[in-house]
């Protein structure tokens, strides 16, 4: 019998440099903090040994262009391409010296699509579509020189409306871990994004952040009150900037009754960066 | 207004090195075929992101086509 032996969530633009530029010194001693806590929750989940990681995340308008847009999408085929960007700018620019092909675990893709279908869950698979620094910027950071397990690449679509609910994402977390368990592997699972950021996607609000919305959340997390969670609204989520939770509410739905704890949370006037990592009985 | 229109033409602009030189040499005849309104071609025109981005453009677009975009 399968089982999810690891769950955190983390921001995903890891790049002191980033930082540095867009919020001083600040930034750079703040996303160095919460990488070095992300790499302790690697070290952690490498020595689970486990068959695969999930990785839960969001396209950032590169993948997918706009010919089509999945609600939520699977990664299947046997490798995974970085996202190639010439003359990258901003957060692109992170992938820059990562590897560029990362072996997928082709079996469980395959169930989570395949038993999806059975069950109510039609999603979306690409065989192509590269994977942008949502993806491989958490995942580079946990595992530094390590070897990185076979991934499973999910895209949820965080930021073209109409985006899915915080309740569907929460029962196709569900769904997956049904499917883990059903299955012969062990299995950690990732979401990445966050936590508050760019509201309403406007430019004249970047460097904005909502705190007391991410108190709540985190609240809530480690508590283990999921019930709030699936609440939540597209209008909310838009308005305090919390876009990429949906990503964290896969995860939450994939271990939920499970507690949270923070590893970290910093507080910087562009997002609040946050590392998250659940208690697995 | 067309949301389609505007994020369509980022993306190009962002994943198409060639058109984004054409663009950055001659916006006007860059964007002559695109299906835009007044006040997006404009915009275009005078690479005004924040504008681009109030007229639907997606932020994440907006903030990172290399030599145009917004910090």
């Amino acid at each position: 019998m399968g089982k999810i032996v690891f769950a955190g969530a983390m921001s995903h633009v890891l790049d002191p440099d980033y930082y540095q530029r867009a919020c001083g010194a600040l930034g750079r001693r703040t996303v160095e903090e919460c990488m070095r806590e992300i790499a302790a929750m690697g070290e952690r989940f490498s020595a689970t040994k486990a068959d695969a990681l999930i990785v839960v995340a969001d396209d950032h308008l590169n993948a997918f262009s706009f010919n089509a847009v999945p609600a939520l999408c699977v990664r299947i085929g046997r490798h995974v391409q970085r996202m190639s960007q010439d003359h990258a700018e901003a957060f692109d620019k992170v992938l820059d010296h990562m590897p560029e092909r990362y072996a997928l675990h082709e079996g469980l893709a395959n169930a989570i699509l395949e038993r999806g279908v059975e069950r109510g869950f039609d999603l979306a698979l690409s065989w192509e579509a590269p994977v942008d620094h949502a993806f491989l910027s958490p995942v580079n950071t946990m595992h530094g020189t390590r070897p990185i397990p076979p991934l499973v690449p999910i895209w949820v679509n965080c930021f073209v409306a109409p985006q899915p609910t915080a309740r569907r994402c929460f029962a196709f977390g569900q769904h997956i871990a049904r499917v883990v368990a059903e299955s012969a592997w062990t299995v950690g699972i990732i979401a990445t994004g966050g936590l508050s950021h760019f509201p309403e996607l406007s430019l004249p609000r970047v460097g904005e952040t909502d705190t007391v919305f991410d108190r709540r959340l985190v609240h809530w997390m480690e508590t283990g009150e999921h019930e709030p969670l699936l609440g939540l609204t597209g209008d909310e989520l838009h308005k305090a900037g919390e876009h990429e939770f949906l990503n964290w509410m896969v995860l939450i739905g994939a271990v939920t009754p499970a507690r949270a704890d923070v590893r970290y949370f910093g507080e910087l006037p562009r997002i609040n960066m946050a590392a998250v990592e659940w208690r697995l009985g | 207004m067309s949301r389609y229109a505007v994020n369509s033409l980022l993306y190009r602009l962002k994943k198409d090195p060639g058109f984004r030189a054409k663009f950055m040499a001659d916006a006007a005849t860059a964007l002559a075929d695109a299906d835009l309104d007044d006040a997006e071609r404009a915009a275009f025109l005078a690479r005004d992101m924040r504008k681009i981005n109030e007229l639907g453009g997606y932020l994440h677009l907006v903030m990172s086509i290399p030599g145009l975009a917004a910090h």
